[in-house]
C-alpha cells in the first residue's frame, strides 16, 4: 500500500499562493482548445452544481436526489471517503492540467490521485463540501468531472498514441471532442437505463478495446470520405459480450444522427427493471444484434440529414486542433551506443518506448506499475514532474493510457536517456510496459464498497513473486488484469490471464480465466475462459506461476503467451496447474 | 401538488389527472380509454407508443415513474419533433426540480411535482444575478448547450462562431 501523508491542515491552507503555476505561458499545443463557449458552459456546470451540494447540506435535497446529481459531477461515496473522477476527455492532459491535479492531490487529497483504467484521474479522499472547489479549480484549467460516473454517457476514450502512432489510419481525437460536447448535458440522453461508455479507434491495432464498450467506433478514410464502422453492445461487467458491428462505412456527416438513433432506442427500450440487466448489450441480445440494427435504422431515416447532421466546417474546426505538428528536426543521437553503454535503459527502451509517426522521435510510457504502489496511483510530486519532462521533452501534452500509465508522446531520442535518468528518480521507470507486472487493477475491497475482495494486495503478491526483470522480459508481453469484484473495473474478461475477486461463504476468493484479450493487431477481442475453481488469496501466486511455467514449456519459439494460448486451447493449462490427466 | 410553468411560477391546473372531470377541469385519460374524438387530454406511461393520432388531444402528460427515468424525455422529443403535436405537454409524477430543465429542452411546458416537493428558494440562485431568483436558476442553470433540442432545433456549431 502506498502510505499515505497526513491529510493537509484544511483551515490552513492557503487557495491564493496554490496557483502560481497557472500564470505559466501557455504554449499552443495539439489539443482541442476550449473557447468561450466552453468555459461559459463549466463554470456555470460549477455554480449549478454548488448550488445543489448547498442545498444537499442544508436538507433540501434527499440523498437519494442528491446521488443522482453528485453522480453525474463525478462524486461517488465509497467505503471510506467519496471518490471524485476527474474527466481527462480521451485522455489527453496538459501540463498545466497536470500541474492543476497535482495541486488539487496536494490540498484536497492525501498528496496522490489514481489514473484509471478509462483514462481519467480518480481522487479517494476529497470532502464532499469541498468538491464545488475542486470543481471550480479544474474549470479554471478547462476541467471538469462532468458526466464521469451515473446513468449517462461518459467520457469517451481512444487511443493513448493517437496522433502519433505509426499504424494509424486518422486520427480519432476530432471525433472524441464532437463527441464529448455533444454528450455533455444532452437533454434527452441524461437519464439512461445505465452508464454509457464510447470507444474509438483509428489504428490498425486496437488499443482503445472498442470492441468492450457499449458502442465501438472504428474511423478510417476510403475515397478520401472519413467513414465509421459502428458496433454495439459490448461490455465486460456481469456478462461479458464482445460488440456486434451494426454498420459499415457511415459517413462522418452521419456520425451524431446515427448515435442519436442508438441513444434513442437504448433510451426507450432498456431494461430499467434490473440494473444488472440494464446495459445497452443485454438489449441487443434480447433484439438480436440484427434486430436491433433495423429499430436504429428506422429511428435514423427520421433523424438523418436533420439539424445534427455535422457540417463541414465543424469537422474542419475540429481538424484544426488536433492539425499534425511540425517537428523540429532533431540532432543525431546514437541511441545503440547509449543502450549498449547502459543495460537498464535499453531494457526501458525497448519496452517502454514505441517508434513515432516523426523521425527522431519516440512515444514514451511512463509506467505506475512499480511493485510496492497500488497500479495507477501517483503522487503530487510525480504529476507535476511528469508535467515539467512533458514541457521540457515534448510539447506540453500528456496522455493517460487505459493500462493506468503515463504517456509522452513526442519525446526526441536524442532526450530519451536524459528523461529516463529522471523518471528512474521519480520512481516512474519501471521498464515493465505490456509485461506481466503492468498489471490492469481496479480499486478493490481497500477502497471500493462494491468489491467483493481485495485486488491492490494481489496485485502487489505477484509483482513481488514474479521481481525478476529478466524472467519478465523472458515471458513477453502479458496483459494481467485483476477485478474486485463482477463488475470487472480491472477488466479481468480482457486479460491474458484474468483474476476476478469472488465472495465465497463470506471470504474472499479468487477465479483465474486465461486467454482474453481486448484485440490485438487484427485479432478482434475475445473473453477470458475459467481454467478452474476459484481459489484463496494465498494460493493465487502459485496457480500464476504455474500458468506461466506451462507456457514456458509449451511455447514455440518466438510465440507469445496469448498466441501460445489460442494455439493449445486451456487443457493442457489445467492438467498442469490441477494435475488432471 | 404544484402546476408549474417553464419559468417555474405556479399555475391554475386547467385539468386534473384522475379521469374525473369538475368544473372548469380537462380530464387526462391513460391511452387504453382515451379516443381523439371526446376532447380529452391524453396521459401516456413511458412504455406507450407515440402517434399521430395522439396529436389531436390538446393535452398530452407524460408521466416519470422515477425522476430517474428518461424515457419519458425521449417520447416528448417524438412528439415534438416527429408527429408535431403543439398543444401543452405536461410532465407527471416523479418530476424533481433538477430534472425539469432537461425537460423544458425535450418541449415540456408544466410540470407537475409532487405534493411535498419544492421549487428550490430563490437564495439558490445559481448564477447570482438575482434575476432568477424564486429558483429559475435551477430551472435555467445554463445561458446556452452544445447539442440541438426541441426548443434549440440548431446545435450551437449552426448557431454560434466558435474558436478554432
Amino acid at each position: 500500500m502506498l502510505v499515505s501523508p497526513a491529510i493537509p491542515d484544511r483551515k490552513t491552507r492557503e487557495r491564493k499562493t496554490a496557483c502560481t503555476h497557472l500564470s505559466a505561458d501557455r504554449r499552443p499545443i495539439q489539443m482541442y482548445q476550449y473557447d468561450t463557449f466552453d468555459r461559459q458552459f463549466v463554470n456555470e456546470r460549477v455554480s449549478h452544481y454548488r448550488a445543489q451540494t448547498e442545498r444537499y447540506l442544508a436538507g433540501e435535497l434527499k440523498e437519494d436526489e442528491f446521488l443522482q446529481l453528485r453522480l453525474r459531477n463525478g462524486l461517488y461515496v465509497q467505503r471510506l471517503a467519496p471518490m471524485l473522477r476527474v474527466a481527462v476527455p480521451y485522455g489527453t492532459l496538459n501540463s498545466t492540467q497536470l500541474r492543476q491535479l497535482a495541486f488539487i492531490a496536494r490540498n484536497f487529497d492525501r498528496g496522490y490521485g489514481h489514473l484509471s483504467t478509462r483514462q481519467n484521474v480518480q481522487f479517494n479522499w476529497p470532502l464532499l463540501e469541498e468538491v464545488p472547489d475542486i470543481l471550480a479549480a479544474l474549470a479554471e484549467v478547462d476541467m471538469h468531472a462532468i458526466q464521469t460516473s451515473g446513468s449517462c454517457i461518459r467520457n469517451v476514450t481512444t487511443d493513448q498514441f493517437a496522433g502519433v502512432a505509426r499504424d494509424e489510419w486518422l486520427d480519432p481525437r476530432p471525433f472524441c471532442e464532437i463527441i464529448r460536447q455533444w454528450s455533455t448535458s444532452h437533454p434527452e440522453f441524461d437519464w439512461l437505463p445505465r452508464k454509457f461508455k464510447i470507444a474509438i479507434t483509428g489504428a490498425r491495432q486496437d488499443r482503445a478495446a472498442i470492441a468492450v464498450h457499449d458502442i465501438g467506433l472504428k474511423v478510417y478514410q476510403a475515397d478520401g470520405r472519413t467513414l465509421f464502422d459502428v458496433f454495439v453492445g459490448g461490455g465486460l461487467g456481469r456478462t461479458p459480450v464482445i460488440a456486434e458491428q451494426i454498420r459499415s462505412g457511415l459517413s462522418v456527416e452521419h456520425l451524431l444522427t446515427y448515435l442519436e438513433a442508438i441513444m434513442r432506442v437504448y433510451n426507450r427500450y432498456g431494461r430499467r427493471d434490473n440494473k444488472y440487466k440494464a446495459r445497452i448489450k443485454i438489449l441487443v441480445r434480447a433484439m438480436t444484434a440484427e434486430g436491433f440494427q433495423a429499430r436504429v435504422d428506422e429511428e435514423w431515416a427520421h433523424l438523418k440529414d436533420g439539424p445534427s447532421t455535422l457540417t463541414a466546417e465543424e469537422i474542419e474546426r475540429m481538424h484544426t486542433h488536433f492539425l499534425p505538428r511540425d517537428y523540429p528536426a532533431q540532432a543525431p543521437v546514437d541511441l545503440d551506443a547509449q543502450r549498449l553503454a547502459n543495460p537498464a535503459f535499453s531494457r526501458w527502451v525497448e519496452q517502454n518506448v514505441v517508434p513515432h509517426r516523426a523521425s527522431g522521435y519516440a512515444a514514451v510510457t511512463l509506467s505506475t506499475k512499480l511493485t510496492g504502489v497500488p497500479p495507477g496511483d501517483v503522487s503530487d510530486t510525480q504529476m507535476a514532474a511528469v508535467a515539467d519532462w512533458a514541457d521540457d521533452y515534448g510539447f506540453g501534452e500528456i496522455r493517460i493510457s487505459h493500462e493506468q500509465n503515463f504517456v509522452l508522446p513526442d519525446v526526441p531520442e536524442a532526450k530519451l536517456l536524459e528523461l529516463w535518468e529522471r523518471a528512474l528518480a521519480a520512481q516512474l521507470a519501471a521498464p515493465n510496459a505490456g509485461l506481466i507486472s503492468d498489471i490492469i487493477c481496479c480499486p478493490g475491497g481497500d477502497y471500493c464498497s462494491l468489491a467483493n475482495a481485495k485486488s491492490i494486495p494481489v496485485a502487489e503478491a505477484i509483482q513481488i513473486a514474479l521481481g525478476d526483470l529478466d524472467y519478465q522480459h523472458d515471458l513477453g508481453p502479458i496483459d494481467l488484469n485483476i477485478s474486485g469484484c463482477m463488475n470487472a473495473c480491472g477488466h479481468h474478461h480482457v486479460g491474458h490471464i484474468g483474476i476476478l475477486g469472488v465472495d465465497k461463504k463470506g471470504s474472499e476468493f479468487y477465479q483465474i480465466s486465461l486467454g482474453g484479450h481486448a484485440g490485438h493487431g487484427e485479432l478482434p477481442a475475445s473473453l477470458g475462459q475459467i481454467v478452474g475453481p476459484s481459489v484463496a488469496r494465498d494460493e493465487v501466486v502459485e496457480i500464476i506461476e504455474k500458468i506461466l511455467a506451462t507456457y514456458v514449456a509449451l511455447r514455440e519459439e518466438g510465440e507469445t503467451f496469448l498466441a501460445c494460448f489460442q494455439r493449445t486451447g486451456i487443457e493442457p493449462f489445467k492438467e498442469r496447474i490441477y494435475g488432471t490427466a | 401538488m404544484a402546476l408549474l410553468n417553464r419559468n417555474g411560477e405556479v399555475i391554475e391546473p386547467s385539468s386534473i389527472s384522475d379521469g374525473a372531470n369538475p368544473a372548469g377541469g380537462l380530464a387526462i385519460t391513460p391511452l387504453a380509454q382515451w379516443t381523439p374524438e371526446r376532447g380529452e387530454g391524453l396521459l401516456l406511461e413511458p412504455t406507450d407508443e407515440p402517434e399521430a393520432a395522439h396529436t389531436r388531444a390538446p393535452l398530452i402528460a407524460i408521466n416519470f415513474p422515477a425522476f430517474s427515468d428518461g424515457r419519458g424525455l425521449s417520447l416528448a422529443v417524438l412528439l415534438r419533433t416527429r408527429y408535431g403535436f403543439e398543444g401543452e405537454l405536461r410532465a407527471v409524477g416523479d418530476v424533481h426540480p433538477d430534472v425539469i430543465h432537461y425537460m423544458k429542452r425535450c418541449g415540456f411546458d408544466t410540470f407537475q411535482m409532487p405534493e411535498g416537493r419544492k421549487l428550490p428558494p430563490a437564495a439558490n440562485d445559481a448564477n447570482g444575478d438575482g434575476a432568477r431568483g424564486n429558483g429559475a436558476s435551477t430551472l435555467a442553470p445554463y445561458s446556452d448547450y452544445y447539442q440541438a433540442s426541441v426548443i434549440h432545433p440548431e446545435p450551437a456549431y449552426r448557431r454560434v462562431r466558435r474558436g478554432a
